[in-house]
């Protein structure tokens, strides 16, 4: 037992002690920030209809406890799904394999390091909740219950729900990172889309907001004296908090039924984990298996003769990028899974036949979310093949392979648009058209600054998921790509931030290069 | 082709150098970089490269500042790092291109230098395979044909023979000796076999700092008349380590045979001829 909880507390200790670790948490501390927006912010996160509740304590638990559990299960699962994927990379794993630990124990173990991870988030969140309350609050007092209530039951259990699931998809996809990415974003959708039909149901809901959500609907409905099903927003909404009434929401009454649901759920996550530990690979990957195939037929080979340098060919100086860019834009290509090219040409088709307005708020933003793995390492790619001291020591790397780099990227996603770019230009809508390119443009800057602060391609990709998240839902605050706001004002914002992206890219590269 | 390295630091931290006022004037010929691992020898080169910028001091080619105008030596330059790696899902013809287009070479003729580097570097059977199914001595000589694309007149090898099996590193000796005919080759080893049969000179590095540099006679001199061999019983090595600096070990009839280097030999030692090792591992302990 001992060596098991020590395996956890050193898998913890060394997923936080990076850099990436720190920005998230500082990330975190941001977005828990506007959580519950300052009295006179001009946006709102969750809103009943015209109402918003009184800023007292259970408003302020309530609402960040749903609010973490909604977005955190949605970032949390990409920024711990990689425990055993590192494990592989670092090959650990291997010596890991070669010990008794157990696939269930060490799978486990890998679980409760990405509970603690998320939980160390949650602790932030909670903290931050406290900090808001203090700075906002209505004249209400501080209950500390209204703070921890929510959070145990409802937020907890759903970031061990999501640690498993991370862990399960590791397991089961190991091969298909991409695959584990789609398939958890579809998963996740249909829980969240799950509405409970009466409240016996709200036990069904994993990640437990449905049944808060119920209770502040259900107030308003009483003050407001009708039956009607009311609007309720939860996200980033601008502009709609001037006109909103207030009311006083003391929080939620937890039948025993849901808290046992809330077990109940924890124990299909062990239940998951017990699952992956019957198929886990424990680090004997079939593809490595082949590759050493291989291996040995190319290695039975003899070594190599001598080189005659005297009758070496002569190659001509060429600065040109051309070719550059040729095996920038092949490595793209060839990047994932061949299938996956399939459903990219099948989303191309679809950006074709379907109508323009379904084409650009939901087919482009899942078209462009599946490239993620081909342009979130555009800026760390070179490190992480170890061809960086190469690239350095090259003619001019930033003015050619930097560049080409961007070109490349701009390209691929260029023709994966431009079937839309093309029903828009037909149409005269060139705004529209623009709109697109910025998009990906933005996308491509976005991911080359990230890479460049955080030294990795995380942040990018949980960033990216989250936006696209947002877009398909219609947020007009994620809209970078003018599916919502396709006015001039809104082109010309996204413009200024894409040259700031391309500046601040452009001075960081040139002082690593310096460095 | 000369290139010279004047008082060359690079700090890490407050008290942490990587390397400290290092100064050395380099010719054209093979200069064999010795020292033990993180003596500062990849740092070295790594500035040499323009991969990284020195701290304090200057690294000049032929009287070119190459810390400012880093794309002159970039022009000449042909590296291979001691930890590189490929992009696995390029063939190595694909690769080889990509490196040409990095160095800035192309035309007509790449393909065929290409193609007889392949050739050379017995590689062409699997040219047309990704790099990332090939074995660690096969992406080594993958490694070795890139340095090669642009005729470069300043070779830089960090541990080039990791993942070449015996024939291939003679095969590579041959090679790093018919660059040094032309230009200026840099091989940077802690295995001193790997520096003694070419190297015309030998720098030998420890914490960051250059202890000796001059031809390989002028080192092994340092530890003339000093090499001696003799066979102890076993149980007496701790004691006989305290004392003298042992070279070298090898069982005889459960005794031990021992070459070590000493001003005050055991009686019945034997005078050896004294080597490169000798002088690398005498030099090493003493400063």
């Amino acid at each position: 037992m001992k060596s098991f909880l020590t395996i956890i507390k050193l898998d913890y200790l060394q997923r936080t002690r990076n850099y990436n670790f720190l920005i998230t948490l500082c990330a975190s501390l941001a977005i828990a920030y506007t959580f519950v927006p300052e009295p006179n912010a001009n946006y709102s996160t969750i809103r009943i209809s015209d109402y918003i509740g009184f800023y007292n304590s259970a408003w302020f638990g309530y609402v960040t406890a749903i609010m973490s559990s909604i977005f955190l299960s949605l970032i949390g699962f990409y920024l711990v799904n990689s425990g055993v994927k590192n494990d592989i990379e670092t090959k650990v794993g291997q010596m890991i394999a070669s010990t008794q630990t157990t696939n269930f124990a060490y799978l486990i173990s890998k679980t409760i390091g990405n509970f603690l991870l998320l939980l160390t988030i949650v602790c932030i969140i909670f903290i931050m909740s406290i900090v808001l309350f203090f700075l906002y609050n209505d004249g209400y007092p501080f209950q500390i219950v209204d703070f921890i209530k929510p959070y145990l039951i409802i937020t907890v259990p759903a970031m061990f729900f999501v640690a498993s699931l991370a862990v399960f998809f590791e397991v089961i996809l190991a091969k298909y990172q991409v695959l584990q990415n789609v398939v958890f974003f579809f998963l996740f959708c249909a829980l969240i889309a799950f509405t409970p039909k009466n409240k016996d149901e709200f036990a069904f809901d994993a990640f437990g907001s449905k049944i808060v959500m119920y209770q502040l609907e259900d107030t308003v409905r009483t003050l407001t004296n009708t039956d009607k099903t009311t609007s309720m927003s939860i996200g980033y909404v601008l502009g709609n908090t001037k006109k909103a009434n207030k009311f006083e929401f003391n929080g939620v009454q937890f039948s025993s039924l849901f808290l046992i649901s809330r077990f109940f759920w924890i124990l299909i996550s062990f239940g998951l984990v017990f699952l992956s530990s019957k198929v886990f690979h424990r680090f004997s990957i079939n593809k490595k298996v082949k590759s050493i195939k291989k291996l040995k037929i190319i290695d039975s080979k003899i070594g190599f003769k001598e080189i005659n340098l005297s009758t070496l060919i002569e190659a001509k100086t060429n600065y040109s990028i051309f070719s550059l860019i040729k095996t920038e834009f092949l490595l793209l290509v060839r990047k994932g899974k061949k299938w996956l090219w399939f459903v990219n040409i099948s989303g191309m088709i679809l950006l074709g036949f379907l109508s323009l307005e379904m084409a650009h708020k939901i087919v482009l933003p899942i078209l462009w979310f599946l490239q993620v793995h081909r342009i979130s390492d555009i800026a760390t790619k070179e490190k992480s093949y170890n061809m960086h001291l190469f690239a350095s020591s090259s003619y001019k790397p930033i003015q050619r392979i930097f560049a080409s780099k961007i070109i490349a990227s701009l390209l691929l996603m260029f023709i994966i648009s431009l079937p839309l770019i093309l029903k828009y230009s037909i149409n005269f809508e060139i705004l529209n058209a623009g709109f697109i390119v910025l998009g990906f443009v933005f996308l491509t800057f976005s991911s080359i600054l990230l890479g460049q602060i955080t030294k990795g391609k995380k942040l990018f990709e949980v960033t990216f998921f989250l936006v696209t998240y947002a877009n398909i839902n219609e947020i007009p605050f994620f809209d970078y790509f003018g599916a919502i706001k396709n006015d001039l004002g809104n082109i010309y914002t996204i413009l200024i931030i894409i040259l700031l992206l391309l500046g601040t890219t452009i001075f960081l590269k040139r002082k690593s290069v310096q460095k | 082709m000369h290139l010279e390295i004047q008082n060359v630091s690079k700090k890490y931290s407050k008290d942490k150098y990587g390397l400290k006022n290092f100064s050395i004037h380099i010719e054209k010929g093979i200069l064999g970089l010795l020292g033990a691992n993180g003596a500062g020898k990849s740092t070295l080169l790594k500035m040499i490269a323009t991969v990284s910028k020195p701290s304090l001091g200057n690294i000049t080619l032929n009287k070119n500042n190459i810390v400012k105008d880093a794309n002159y030596m970039r022009q000449q330059l042909g590296f291979l790092p001691q930890d590189f790696g490929v992009y696995p899902n390029l063939n190595a013809y694909e690769f080889l291109e990509y490196m040409a287009a990095m160095k800035g070479i192309g035309g007509k003729n790449l393909r065929a230098k290409i193609q007889q580097l392949l050739e050379g570097l017995n590689l062409i059977e699997n040219a047309k395979k990704p790099i990332g199914t090939y074995s660690g001595g096969m992406k080594q000589r993958v490694g070795i044909a890139q340095t090669l694309l642009n005729n470069p007149k300043i070779v830089l090898f960090d541990e080039p023979t990791v993942g070449l099996d015996p024939e291939e590193r003679v095969r590579f000796r041959n090679l790093i000796s018919d660059l040094a005919n032309d230009c200026i080759v840099i091989l940077s080893s802690h295995i001193v076999s790997d520096i003694d049969t070419i190297a015309d000179k030998v720098a030998i590095m420890k914490s960051g700092k250059l202890i000796e540099y001059g031809n390989q006679n002028h080192i092994i001199n340092q530890v003339a008349d000093t090499v001696f061999e003799t066979i102890i019983d076993s149980n007496q090595i701790s004691n006989f380590k305290e004392k003298h600096l042992v070279v070298s070990t090898s069982r005889i009839n459960g005794k031990l045979k021992i070459r070590y280097v000493s001003q005050n030999p055991v009686q019945n030692s034997i005078t050896q001829k004294a080597t490169l090792e000798d002088a690398y591992l005498y030099l090493n302990s003493i400063i």
